[in-house]
């Protein structure tokens, strides 16, 4: 594991409180950015992602050094992640409609975006679009797709943060994969 | 029309990039044959493209502080605790000492911890969530014990404050204010430490 990672992790565990804010600092992007990829929701990823950290501030004792700290951090956020989905939405599958409201949020990621050049809007949508198509994903092929094809993280370290077995993830990538090719051409 | 199931899947392990060279080889041929196999190859290709266009967000401002702010309250005092449990020896043979911020957690049954702050020597009951100010010693300043007693048989030259605690009256002792006292004592240390800022433990020490 990085060397500075695993000095501010020591420093945590020793109690100081301040070092944690080093972690979040380096992690906080690639957590957030998981946790709204799934949930497509900027208000729920931020929600999600501060608490993936509070849980891993509280339970830093249990971390394994000896272990990627993302591999941890993500996992602790896409357990969230799912369950926070489960509770919103039981029976979520591949026909359900997007709602709505996930145009307007995904513009209220881009905080200036008062008027926009003609191309950026198509960029907008664009990105909007697929967007909406990762969402149209079951949960559990939206977490392994995202890990894999946003994240760019290796079969392996998809298995450990979702605790499955690796050929169990490669079912889930292709399927999730087949589901989009359906839909995208 | 749609080949075989089989060739389905070993697209799925070519664009995995899990085909021996030659099973590569051999697929490419029968892609190159086959219209159904190029036609969904390409798809899939495409459909993963798309996927990787998504932007990467970043964190909303003020996300760390929002974490920080969510954190459970903790005082400077505990970043002594894992030192001075792990580290008694190395706490104690520092040499001069002056401010002492403690807090003790384990063994106290009602999770309280116990803070002692006060600049002078000490002596620790732990088992008993007791202070002692030892017969000779004297506490320049104030006192202020949390969760805990104190016995002062030396001198406290100013305010002894007890949260939480008794003051045990030993002895006539020299404590100019309010004092707190404890009685057992199973571990018995003496601290002495320069500053609770001062960062006395080598760093390493205390690692496990
Ligand atoms: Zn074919």
């Amino acid at each position: 594991m990085d060397i500075v990672v695993k000095k501010i992790v020591r420093e945590v565990k020793k109690g100081n409180q301040e070092a944690f804010s080093e972690l979040v600092e380096l992690y906080k992007d690639k957590v957030y950015h998981v946790s709204y990829r799934m949930i497509g929701n900027t208000h729920e990823a931020q929600d999600i992602a501060q608490e993936a950290f509070l849980r891993a501030y509280m339970n830093i004792e249990s971390y394994d050094e000896e272990r990627k700290f993302s591999t941890w951090i993500y996992r602790i956020t896409t357990n969230l992640t799912i369950d926070r989905i489960r509770k919103k939405k039981p029976d979520f599958h591949l026909e359900d409609r997007v709602s709505g409201t996930e145009n307007l949020d995904y513009h209220s990621q881009f905080a200036d975006d008062v008027e926009l050049p003609e191309d950026q809007i198509v960029k907008l949508e664009m990105q909007q679009w697929i967007q909406e198509e990762i969402m149209r994903l079951p949960p559990k092929y939206r977490s392994a797709v995202i890990l894999k094809y946003l994240e760019d993280l290796s079969i392996k370290e998809i298995s450990e943060i979702l605790h499955l077995p690796e050929a169990t993830v490669k079912t889930r990538i292709h399927r999730g994969r087949e589901a989009l090719r359906k839909r995208l051409n | 029309m749609a080949c075989t199931q089989e060739k389905r899947e070993l697209l799925d392990a070519y664009l995995d990039e899990e085909l021996t060279l030659l099973e590569a080889k051999q697929l490419e041929a029968h892609i190159y044959e086959c219209e159904s196999c190029e036609q969904h190859l390409q798809e899939l290709k495409r459909s993963v493209a798309i996927i990787q266009s998504a932007s990467h967000f970043e964190a909303p401002r003020h996300f760390t502080e929002g974490v920080m702010n969510r954190l459970p309250e903790q005082p400077a005092r505990t970043k002594w605790k894992h030192r001075i449990r792990r580290n008694p020896l190395i706490v104690a043979a520092a040499a001069f000492l002056l401010v002492f911020v403690m807090s003790m957690a384990g063994g106290m049954g009602d999770g309280q911890e116990m803070v002692v702050e006060g600049e002078g020597q000490f002596l620790l009951d732990r088992e008993q969530n007791l202070v002692i100010i030892p017969e000779g010693s004297t506490v320049d300043g104030d006192l202020t014990i949390r969760n805990g007693d104190i016995e002062i048989n030396g001198e406290v030259t100013g305010t002894v404050t007890v949260v939480n605690g008794q003051h045990l009256q030993a002895s006539a002792s020299g404590a100019a204010g309010e004092i707190e006292e404890i009685n057992d004592a199973l571990e018995q240390i003496w601290f002495q430490v320069r500053s609770f800022t001062a960062d006395l433990i080598p760093s390493g020490s205390d690692e496990e």
